[in-house]
């Protein structure tokens, strides 16, 4: 089944024609990485599902991007952009848990979206905890502050609450660049067990990393989409000769 | 050579640049010394002014009374002397202008050199009587006793009810009714600025435009910067004769004059601090918060108000201080009669404009005088407390980044 | 759809408040522009005060007004500056910095009505300086101390540190680096900081009240003993207790307006100047 789908997407900041003429399509239950060197575009590209970019001044966007095929900035469709973050999650660069509990920060989604239900919320918190490998460090203390927990445990917990919304994507935005290497690997398992139930898109810089965790890979240079296939394909057998150069380390 | 030259000069400016940071705590320090000084030396000293004294017949068993009591006797509010612990029977007040009624000018003399004499056999003849003298008159022949008066001290002083520093014969120092004063119209001042001033703050930190934020945050740091006294002049001219006029009072100087000026004055400060602790919440906090599918009243409400709290309380903490330190303001509005606070339209008087009023008038080291300096130290010890208090916050803030 | 229209009306209710504090804040200049407007000719601003300061111009005043600020920060900038630069550059991270801006930070938080008793027992009455210039300059100096420190603290705190660590990788010392380096880039804030301590010090009045301040004095100072008006403490005058009340109401709007329009040039200047050296700071 076909999660996203972009056609022809331009974006502008000012000036700066900051993605040119993007199209891809992304399977659901697959995990795509987004690769490419600083300013490619490739985290302004991963915003575009949540309309995260929206926040930004100035920004024009041309094209179409569909999230399971309805067109998220189309106005007749009637897709609300919260409604639409409740159904793409993102996890981002640094760990930025709320100076809230364990549980309020978990629970948070849930509330803003309206649930009042409180058995439901507990049921939902365990349940993405679990989801995300953090319930047995934690489970003894949800109301304690999240600052509590170590940069590893932060960002389990802001899966966790990224998870509760049962959304049907979850965008990672190098979710792993400011942990250390346990903690990485954890998130890395992670992620790969998620699979099962969402559709992950991942940014990353980390080259091992994409090429362990992803099912295809998609390489950004100066706003364009350079080569998009099989994660195996895009690291042993790239067509692009600048592909080829990224992913060999020759620039970076 | 050269080089020992230059270190001398390193060393030299250096020491320099540290007696000048070491200056400003001397001030405090210097301000702490000459402020207590004063003000703690009214306490010790005798509410009589102008070294009277209080004398009455041998026979009469009265040796002590109060400051207030003494001021009683005069207003006639205690006319007998069982009321303060005597016999039965009515205070007769004597001073100098009555004793002409029971001597001749020739007896007093024309140099009134006589008048000592006079005072003591009046009262030695009257079991009732209450005479005003002058200390000098009490020499060692006077017949008739001298009364105790209690002196000026902390407690009475704290939770006296009356102030009337120029009473005779006995001064009134009770500061009750101008903390009390200062209080009512610095907290509703701040009660009335901190929720319009936040309001202001949100709208324009999470709500308007670029471009508005660019035109109102100029002005409102020009409000900032306006004088005190162009406010007072302000309130003066157009809220003391609205609220004259909207309550049909006799008098618009009020206690809600001073906070109605006291609060707009408030509201330049409450609005910038607000403002850029609400603009200091880190930015992944906002997107996590909108990430999740909360809007923006959500993420405002559930997330950066309680992220800025800690700035916010600080600036209505620090909007309290200044409006309990501010002057001129609250003097030209609030009508400044020292009188317990009923109401808020009611006119009073706060500590700050007391010491501007009386202190061109208090002589120079006389008790007035100090106990004006004694309201300048529970001033200083008010905004100490705030000031210290307004660190911790912000300290806490750090700590939390 | 319930928590959109929640936000609507939190929005408009936010809306209407910010938009009444603007109406009321402008409102009291209007208020202040319209009604001084007609009293100030040159001559106001130029003749000394006359029958019973209900005629006449405020110009005693403004003289006096110019000798206390002038004062003022003779006394206030030099030893400010270098308290700041001592602060932020020289002082380690220890109980004599932190005791210097504990003690900064409560001087700036006392009541001005405080200094103003200080200002008399000290220099007026202990050093007998009397009610001069002298005395009320040292008082409002005091006043303007922690914000002229404040305002070099944050101008150089603002400074990078690489330009810092660049300077002394090359040789220069602290004081060179200080000098050549921090100072140059530093200078645009705390000129513009300066411009506002001397339109808060211009408006002070409690500081002066018991130290400078004359309520009739249709002459100038020949020396820093004499005795002054200035024009916050006139406003405060002919506004509450003049001879005639109403009579110098227009002399009051009149020197209102004054006093406003010093705080309006003074705030202008100081943005005029930031954007000057923003964009000089830009073509280098």
């Amino acid at each position: 089944m076909r999660m996203i789908e972009t056609k022809n997407v331009q974006l502008y900041y000012g000036d700066f024609h900051a993605l040119k003429d993007i199209s891809m399509q992304i399977e659901s239950n697959t995990v795509t990485a987004l690769i490419g060197p600083s300013g490619c575009g490739k985290s302004t590209y991963l915003r575009l599902f949540n309309r995260m970019n929206d926040l930004i001044d100035n920004v024009r966007i041309e094209g179409d991007v569909l999230v399971e095929g309805r067109d998220i900035y189309g106005k007749g469709l009637g897709m609300r952009i919260d409604e639409l973050r409740k159904k793409v999650g993102m996890v981002f660069q640094k760990p930025n848990p709320f100076p809230k509990s364990i549980f309020e920060n978990v629970a948070y989604g849930l509330r803003v979206n309206g649930i009042k239900n409180k058995d439901y919320i507990e049921e939902r918190v365990e349940t993405s905890l679990k989801q995300s490998a953090l319930w047995n460090e934690v489970k003894d203390k949800l109301n304690k502050s999240a600052f509590e927990l170590s940069g590893g445990q932060q960002q389990r917990l802001c899966i966790a609450r990224a998870l509760a919304n049962e959304p049907s994507v979850l965008l990672m935005d190098e979710p792993a660049s400011a942990l250390d290497p346990i903690s990485t690997a954890k998130i890395e398992e992670l992620i790969y067990e998620l699979k099962e139930k969402y559709t992950i898109i991942i940014v990353t810089h980390n080259m091992q990393q994409a090429g362990r965790v992803s099912d295809k890979t998609a390489f950004f240079y100066l706003g364009e989409l350079i080569e998009y296939d099989t994660t195996p394909h895009i690291f042993t057998n790239p067509t692009d000769s600048r592909t080829q150069a990224y992913v060999t380390g020759r620039f970076g | 050579m050269k080089r020992a030259y230059r270190q001398f000069t390193e060393r030299f400016i250096e020491g320099l640049l540290a007696l000048s940071g070491t200056v400003t705590s001397l001030t405090v320090l210097l301000i702490v010394v000459f402020l207590f000084n004063e003000g703690l030396s009214l306490f010790g000293t005798s509410p009589l002014e102008n070294k009277t004294a209080l004398v009455v017949n041998e026979s009469n068993p009265v040796q002590k009374l109060s400051a207030v009591s003494i001021k009683d006797i005069f207003d006639q509010k205690i006319t007998n002397w069982k009321e303060v612990g005597g016999k039965d029977e009515d205070i007769l007040i004597i001073t100098v202008n009555d004793i002409g009624n029971y001597y001749s000018e020739e007896q007093i003399g024309a140099e009134f050199e006589h008048l000592p004499d006079c005072f003591s056999r009046l009262v030695d003849s009257l079991p009732n009587a209450l005479a005003v003298i002058n200390e000098s008159y009490r020499t060692s022949y006077f017949k008739g006793h001298t009364i105790d008066v209690n002196k000026n001290n902390l407690p009475d002083f704290l939770s006296g009810k009356e102030w009337f520093p120029t009473a005779e014969p006995a001064v009134q120092l009770g500061v009750l009714p101008l903390i009390l004063g200062t209080l009512m119209v610095s907290l509703l001042a701040i009660l009335l600025a901190l929720p319009i001033g936040l309001a202001t703050a949100i709208y324009m930190a999470e709500i308007a435009d670029e471009r508005i934020r660019k035109v109102l945050k100029p002005v409102i740091e020009l409000l900032a910067g306006i004088p005190s006294v162009v406010y007072g002049f302000f309130g003066l001219i157009t809220i003391v004769p609205f609220i004259h006029d909207v309550f049909d009072l006799p008098v618009g100087e009020t206690a809600l004059a001073g906070s109605l000026v006291l609060a707009i004055m408030a509201l330049p400060t409450i609005i910038t601090v607000s403002e850029d602790a609400i603009r200091n919440t880190p930015r992944s906090m906002r997107e996590a918060s909108l990430a999740l599918g909360a809007n923006k009243w959500q993420t405002i409400q559930k997330v950066v108000l309680p992220y800025s709290m800690s700035g916010i309380s600080a600036a209505a903490i620090l909007g309290i201080g200044r409006a309990i330190g501010e002057t001129m303001a609250v003097l030209m509005v609030t009508g400044n009669a020292a009188v317990m606070p009923k109401s808020i339209l009611q006119p009073v008087r706060t500590i700050p404009a007391t010491i501007a009023a009386e202190l061109g008038e208090a002589p120079n080291g006389g008790v007035h005088y100090k106990a004006l300096f004694a309201l300048g130290c529970i001033l200083f010890i008010i905004t100490l407390i705030i000031n210290i208090w307004v660190e911790r916050i912000s300290a806490k803030r750090k700590f939390k980044k | 759809m319930e928590k959109q229209t929640k936000q609507q009306i939190a929005f408009w209710i936010f809306r209407i408040f910010a938009w009444c504090v603007v109406a009321l804040l402008l409102g009291i200049l209007y208020f202040i522009f319209s009604r001084g407007w007609r009293t100030i000719s040159w001559e106001f601003l130029t003749s000394i005060p006359e029958d019973g300061m209900t005629k006449g111009g405020i110009y005693p005043a403004i003289i006096g007004t110019l000798c206390l600020v002038g004062g003022s920060m003779i006394f206030a900038f030099p030893i400010g500056l270098l308290a700041g630069i001592y602060i932020n550059e020289y002082a380690k991270d220890n109980w004599f910095k932190r005791f210097i801006k504990l003690m900064t930070n409560n001087l700036a938080g006392i009541p001005s009505i405080v200094f103003g008793l200080f200002g008399m027992a000290l220099f007026v009455k202990k050093l007998n300086f009397g009610d001069s210039i002298l005395a009320g300059s040292l008082t409002l100096g005091l006043l303007a101390l922690p914000v002229v420190i404040r305002v070099t603290e944050e101008a150089l705190l603002a400074v990078e540190n690489s330009f810092r660590q660049g300077s002394l990788a090359l040789g220069a010392t602290k004081l060179q680096t200080i000098r050549k380096v921090v100072l140059p880039i530093a200078t645009p804030n705390i000129i513009t900081g300066l411009i506002l301590a001397i339109g808060r010090v211009s408006g002070e009045t409690a500081p002066i009240l018991f130290t400078v301040a004359a309520y009739f004095l249709p002459q100038l100072p020949t020396s820093v003993f004499d005795q002054v008006m200035a024009l916050p403490y006139h406003l405060y005058v002919i506004s509450t207790s003049g001879t005639n009340i109403t009579a110098s109401r227009d002399m009051a709007y009149g020197t209102a307006l004054v006093l406003v329009m010093i705080v309006l040039l003074l705030n202008l200047l100081a943005n005029a100047l930031r954007r000057y050296f923003s964009n000089r700071v830009k073509m280098n």
